[in-house]
């Protein structure tokens, strides 16, 4: 309990945002970077519903949402690293993509149940894996993250033979993509679901305040008495389970499943979660924030399709996005520090 | 030579085995040399078709090697360029396309202008605005491979002028083709860059300790601006030669470079947080990587599984660094110790 207190008033000592007595004067570019996606999200949620045809439609919003899903889920559950400092888990467009042929594949030869358990502990060996390393032989994230997704999509290109494996049209993984709660996709209220599962153990647990004061600063946090290493290996467990079921919703949505199918994940959850607002440098980040993020990179991505921009201008745009969001984290640092 | 880290065990080291074990302290090649070694050795027992065929596994470690070289000049000064798989299909793309329009000397220099651009952005936003180079380099990496979708209308670029591309594909010196000539060059260049001229060797001095190379007066914005940009040259000119070999220029190119570029740089012993490595070493990891990739394929293994060998040494390669086994040690002495004292009790 003792070690709860101390740990908690070391982030509040250490964030000049949550302190009332330290708190610097805000000048502009630390409100963008603090604020600032509230206000781009609503400008550009205006600027779609009043220039862009077919934007304001309850069939596109339903669809921004079925394809935000997948990618929201990996990016709420990559934010577990990014705010321990570890920039991000490159792994999981092989995790997720492992996911999705394991579910249909297995439960194609034996049923829905082994299916899950066997990518459970798929899922399992990867965040043990990438959290052994980063954790504890302090590797860097990038380079570990990068060898494990070779050797994942590898081994899964190995043993799918690299072609899609199909689920039965009237199975329940069929019937899971294709339902609707309300007017909401169940991958829609998975989304949900993750986020407010995470938004608790980020902020209610142990686990959760550990893994922030880890991200302020890991020395001080490893001298209170915290085992570091098993902190990093829980939040690459976080990202891994999160891409599990991001796996799972993307196979379903289309019942199909592929190695490559989830290509493009790494990118996209980083620039969710950046854009959100939870630092790269670690510390300061919240669920909610990397949902609101999902949000703003969908329906940009969303509205870039609809006035037809090519494939590689999109890319472009995210990629760009990326520098920016950091570009202005960064300089909002440089100012409340001073 | 190269290495910066001085260790302090040649006053008493005397004589052969002294002299010997000094040496071992202070390069950092020492795992690439082991992984040379065990390669070599079941690839001369197994498929001695891979020394047969020089040409060909030369040929290879050129192509992995080139753009680890200019990657290992910014990983000594503790930066990290991802964005080299990008510029490698960018320049390329840019040459084929120019080289269409005019002529390939023109191709060749847009290229290399665009590889020098690329560099200034990622120097800038890590020297000047202070983002970490991990992240602004990956977002580099992905607008730039949009970049190249941009240029080359989403598919692969034919080059017009083929005889060039069948020219580049013969020996140009003895056994040597072109592509083979122009790593050794780079690699002299970068080596003795590093280890001969001043602003080189200021490279390891910034990686080391960044404040105490400021405070010592060296200019370490404008180093880590020269590291980029011999970065981002050399992969630029992998890509044009990928471009001009192959006669054409794919977009998608460049994304299993990344893979094997780092694993190359790593294995030669290249400290990730900067301040300790060595060209040497890279050129040790690239050829052991070469020789293992060609050996793989004349036994006729699937690609997949070649990626998993590549991917399973990148990160034995990234565990096994002398700081990550530190780190391990340190953890598991004072679990041990926490288990002793728990028993004492």
């Amino acid at each position: 309990m003792a070690k709860e207190t101390f740990t908690e008033a070391m982030i509040v000592a250490k964030d000049p945002q949550d302190s009332k007595t330290t708190k610097p004067k805000t000048t502009f570019i630390g409100f963008v970077a603090d604020k600032g996606i509230f206000f781009f999200t609503g400008i550009l949620v205006l600027t779609a519903v009043l220039f862009v045809d077919g934007f304001a439609s309850l069939q596109n919003v339903t669809d921004v949402f079925h394809r935000a899903a997948p990618i929201g889920i990996v990016a709420l559950g990559m934010t577990f690293v990014v705010i321990t400092g570890n920039y991000l888990d490159l792994s999981v467009v092989a995790q997720a993509a492992a996911a999705g042929v394991i579910l249909i594949a297995v439960s194609n030869a034996y049923n829905l149940i082994i299916a899950f358990a066997v990518a459970f502990v798929v899922a399992i060996i990867f965040g043990l894996a990438n959290g052994i390393a980063v954790g504890y032989f302090k590797a860097n994230a990038v380079i570990v993250t990068l060898a494990t997704t070779y050797i994942g999509l590898g081994l899964l290109r190995l043993l799918s033979g690299g072609s899609q494996v199909f689920g039965p049209a009237d199975g329940p993984i069929a019937t899971f993509g294709t339902s609707k709660l309300g007017p909401f996709p169940y991958s829609a209220v998975v989304l949900v679901a993750v986020t407010l599962v995470l938004t608790f153990v980020l902020t209610r647990t142990n686990f959760g305040f550990t893994i922030r004061s880890f991200g302020v600063n890991g020395s001080a946090t490893r001298l209170a008495g915290t085992n570091t290493g098993l902190i990093v290996i829980g939040a690459f467990m976080v990202t891994s389970m999160a891409a599990m079921f991001a796996g799972f919703v993307l196979a379903a949505f289309s019942n199909t499943a592929v190695s490559n199918m989830a290509s493009g994940f790494d990118f996209q959850a980083l620039a969710a979660i950046i854009v959100g607002g939870t630092s790269v440098f670690g510390g300061k980040g919240s669920v909610p924030r990397t949902l609101l993020g999902v949000v703003f990179v969908s329906i940009l991505s969303n509205v870039l399709v609809l006035v037809q921009v090519s494939y590689g201008f999109q890319q472009v745009a995210i990629g760009s996005l990326i520098v920016l969001a950091v570009t202005v984290d960064a300089l909002g640092r440089r100012v409340s520090k001073k | 030579m190269t290495n910066q880290t001085v260790i302090k065990v040649g006053s008493k080291a005397t004589g052969f085995w002294g002299k010997f074990r000094t040496l071992l302290a202070r390069r950092t090649e020492g795992r690439a040399v082991v992984l040379f070694a065990i390669i070599a050795t079941v690839v001369t027992v197994s498929q001695p078709l891979v020394f047969t065929a020089y040409q060909v596994t030369l040929g290879r470690i050129a192509l992995i090697g080139l753009v680890a070289l200019g990657l290992t000049a910014v990983i000594l000064m503790g930066e990290l360029d991802l964005s080299v798989a990008s510029t490698l299909a960018v320049s390329g793309v840019i040459a084929v396309t120019v080289a269409n329009q005019t002529n390939m000397a023109i191709g060749v220099l847009a290229a290399l202008a665009a590889g020098v651009v690329i560099s200034l952005i990622n120097a800038f936003f890590v020297a000047i605005v202070g983002i970490n180079s991990f992240i602004a380099t990956l977002g580099m990496l992905f607008a730039l491979r949009g970049m190249a979708f941009v240029i080359s209308d989403e598919a692969p670029v034919k080059l017009q002028n083929t005889d060039l591309g069948i020219a580049f594909g013969q020996p140009l010196l003895g056994p040597l083709t072109p592509r083979i000539l122009i790593f050794f060059l780079i690699f002299i260049a970068i080596q003795i860059f590093v280890s001969r001229v001043k602003a080189g060797r200021e490279f390891l001095a910034v990686g080391g300790n960044r404040q105490a190379a400021y405070d010592a007066g060296i200019p370490v914005k404008r180093r880590i601006f020269t590291g980029f940009i011999i970065s981002g040259v050399v992969a630029a000119i992998a890509g044009i030669i990928n471009a001009v070999e192959r006669t054409s220029a794919d977009p998608t190119s460049g994304s299993t470079v990344l893979l094997a570029s780092f694993a190359a740089a790593i294995i030669g012993g290249n400290y990730l947080k900067g301040g300790k490595g060595s060209i040497v070493g890279t050129l040790i990891g690239a050829a052991s990587l070469g020789m293992l990739q060609v050996a793989l394929t004349i036994s006729g293994v699937q690609i997949p599984i070649q990626e998993i060998f590549i991917g399973g040494i990148l990160l034995i390669a990234v565990i096994t660094d002398p700081s990550s086994l530190r780190a391990v040690w340190g953890s598991l002495s004072t679990t041990f110790q926490g288990i002793k004292n728990s028993l004492a009790k």
